[in-house]
């Protein structure tokens, strides 16, 4: 799951993305307004986490022009204002949750992967695919009485693939979805995850297309 | 005395009084002078008929004229009120009161002419009159104490009114002056019926013309105290909401560092805690620098001697410059010294440079800048950085507010401080341009020591 995170403040941004990558998130972080449209205009993201505070061009302009572009990735307002009427307010001009400074960053954490399961036509938080059961906020796999740990990149791969069942995606898209802007990847990184998925849970699960990418098939 | 009522009441009676018993006593000497005037007049006539009458009917005459004239007002004393003696040319006594031996009068000597005579004497009042022709002198004796009585009825006549009026008067005046003051009841009471949150505007409708400065001057009163009001409101939730920022990174950062699955993470989200609470500390200090501030007990002043104290702050704040590797220099003009608290001054130039190093550029200038310039010393201190753009200027020095583009993380309470310093201090605030045509700079200008320059 990629994560947008806009925020000014070095101390709160640096805690919400380390607390985001540690929950397994990608996460990308622009420190103002134009920073975050520029990223929103270039990479698809599952969720925008946006402080309303900002320098240059404020969250609630930022949430306006997100939404005028009909662009319907959820948005999740965190501000230190949180009166009913700067609630309202938010919530009127777009946001899909408000959360008031300072607030608990296992709650941010829940909110954020509740926003991309709504999105996703999800209610909970849990992915059932055959007989697998799929927890990404443990990171664990269930299968019958057998748990299955897995790395927070490997669960996130696992739960793109399981997002779009039966649609192939390139490597280049899950590099995308699993690192964020400074983040060095190596160039086999995503083989890597995948083989590893495969000796966890079974060869038969992630097919390779090739020069396509890779594909769980639809859930029968 | 505290009752307008009692004290408008007092002088207006006293007014009346005053004005009462000046006319009394004019009334009474003009009565009085026209009653001896009357008497006078009588008084000669009676003589003159005394002149010429014949001597038999004398006793007569004067018995009607003389015995019933002091009785017309009715109290029949036995002393005689006037007596007569009617004397011929060889000083035979022709006719007499009975009662003028008795009496035992000085004689009253007439001269020649025929013009009657007024002889004065402590108890009576004596008229003489001669007729050479006839060879006749009448001498008629009034006694004082007759025009006492007189005096005394006319003084009774003419204050009695005045007797009846003045208990009369003083309830119309009591009553009519209540009467007037009601409006002003009126307002005290829905003044102080008001609750204690209520600052609106006293209604000047029905109010007189006597009161409405008084209202005016309340309502300007109470205009003021509702504008700090909600300045105060304003600033403790603009306080508030500060405060919130560096708790929620404190709490963020605490929450990594207990989940965090390396080590690495953990002790950086650990060191960030710490930066965080170094942030608020200083945004607490700011506040409650801005605090004291507001404090109206009076500090020491002392002499201040600026070229020492910019030292002391190049040195507190190279730290800070070395870590974004600018430069920070002072330059100083003379001798320059203020007499003020030490400590509100460093706390304006601690400011003024923690600024510049904040919003300066990295690699850039901070320069500390102090001359004598017609009576006042000037600080200032300038950088070469991004500057600040009009629009924000206006809004620079208001509390909690920051410049737009920078990752600098200041209390947004700097420059609120330094202009309440200044303002504290008598001196003057203004922006000016920075170093290198770019930038920002801030001066301030203070007024001089006295005998700045001597030591």
């Amino acid at each position: 799951m990629r994560v947008l995170l806009v925020e000014d403040d070095q101390l709160i941004g640096s805690g919400v993305e380390d607390g985001l990558i540690e929950a397994g998130m990608t996460v990308d972080w622009a420190r103002d307004g134009r920073h975050a449209q520029l990223a929103l205009e270039t990479t698809p993201y599952d969720l925008v986490v946006l402080d309303l505070g900002l320098p240059r061009l404020s969250g609630t302009e930022l949430l306006n022009w997100i939404r005028k572009r009909r662009d319907h990735t959820p948005v999740l307002v965190m501000t230190a204002r949180d009166t009913v009427a700067d609630r309202v307010s938010g919530l009127s001009a777009g946001a899909d949750d408000y959360l008031g400074k300072p607030f608990d960053l296992t709650e941010l954490i829940a909110r954020c992967r509740a926003l991309a399961r709504r999105s996703q036509g999800r209610s909970t938080d849990t992915i059932e695919y055959g007989d697998l059961s799929v927890d990404p906020a443990l990171l664990t796999v269930t299968r019958g009485t057998e748990r299955i740990g897995l790395t927070s990149r490997e669960c996130a791969l696992l739960v793109e693939l399981l997002a779009s069942q039966g649609r192939p995606l390139s490597r280049a898209r899950l590099q995308d979805s699993l690192y964020g802007w400074n983040e060095e990847i190596e160039s086999n990184a995503i083989e890597v995850h995948v083989s590893n998925l495969r000796k966890k849970l079974g060869a038969g699960l992630i097919r390779t297309i090739r020069g396509v990418g890779y594909v769980v098939e639809k859930a029968s | 005395m505290g009752s307008i009522r009692q004290r408008l009441t007092l002088l207006v009676l006293l007014g009346v009084v005053a004005v009462w018993a000046y006319s009394l006593v004019s009334s009474y000497r003009q009565a009085i002078h026209e009653a001896e005037e009357w008497d006078k007049t009588r008084i000669e006539q009676i003589a003159s008929a005394l002149l010429v009458l014949d001597t038999p009917d004398l006793p007569t005459f004067a018995a009607i004229v003389l015995g019933s004239a002091g009785d017309d007002d009715g109290d029949n004393d036995a002393s005689p009120r006037m007596l007569y003696e009617v004397s011929g040319s060889d000083g035979r006594i022709l006719s007499a009161s009975q009662d003028l031996a008795s009496v035992g009068l000085p004689a009253f000597h007439a001269t020649a002419s025929s013009q009657i005579r007024r002889f004065e004497n402590p108890k009576w009042h004596a008229y003489v009159v001669a007729d050479g022709a006839r060879g006749r002198t009448v001498r008629i004796f009034e006694q004082r104490s007759h025009r006492s009585d007189l005096s005394a009825e006319v003084a009774r006549r003419v204050a009695r009114p005045l007797a009846f009026a003045l208990p009369v008067l003083t309830v119309l005046i009591w009553l009519a002056i209540g009467c007037s003051l009601i409006p002003l009841r009126t307002l005290s009471e829905a003044i102080g019926a008001r609750s204690p949150e209520s600052l609106d505007a006293i209604a000047t409708r029905g109010v007189p013309d006597e009161v409405r400065p008084l209202v005016a001057a309340l309502n300007i009163l109470l205009q003021r105290l509702r504008g700090s009001l909600e300045r105060e409101r304003a600033f403790t939730s603009d306080a508030a909401h500060e405060l919130r920022t560096p708790l929620a990174a404190i709490k963020i950062q605490a929450q990594v560092a207990l989940t965090a699955s390396d080590s690495d993470r953990q002790r950086r989200a650990m060191q960030r805690v710490v930066e965080a609470v170094d942030r608020s500390t200083h945004l607490a200090d700011q506040l409650l620098a801005l605090a004291r501030l507001d404090e109206t007990a009076p500090m020491l002043s002392e002499r201040v001697d600026l070229a020492r104290l910019a030292q002391t702050c190049v040195g507190d704040h190279q730290a800070n410059a070395d870590r974004k590797r600018m430069s920070l220099t002072s330059w100083i003009d003379g001798a320059v010294a203020v007499d003020a608290p030490l400590t509100l001054v460093r706390v304006l130039l601690d400011n003024l440079v923690d600024n510049a190093i904040k919003y300066g550029r990295e690699q850039g200038r901070v320069e500390i800048a102090m001359w004598c310039e017609g009576g006042k010393i000037c600080i200032e201190v300038r950088d070469d950085g991004p500057g600040v753009t009009n629009e924000h200027l206006s809004r620079l020095h208001d509390r909690f507010f920051r410049g737009g583009d920078h990752v600098e993380k200041g209390s947004g309470l700097g420059l609120s401080i330094v202009a309440r310093i200044v303002a504290k201090l008598g001196g003057s605030f203004s922006y000016t341009a920075g170093l290198d045509g770019r930038g920002l700079g801030v001066r301030v200008a203070l007024p001089m020591a006295a005998h700045c320059g001597i030591d």
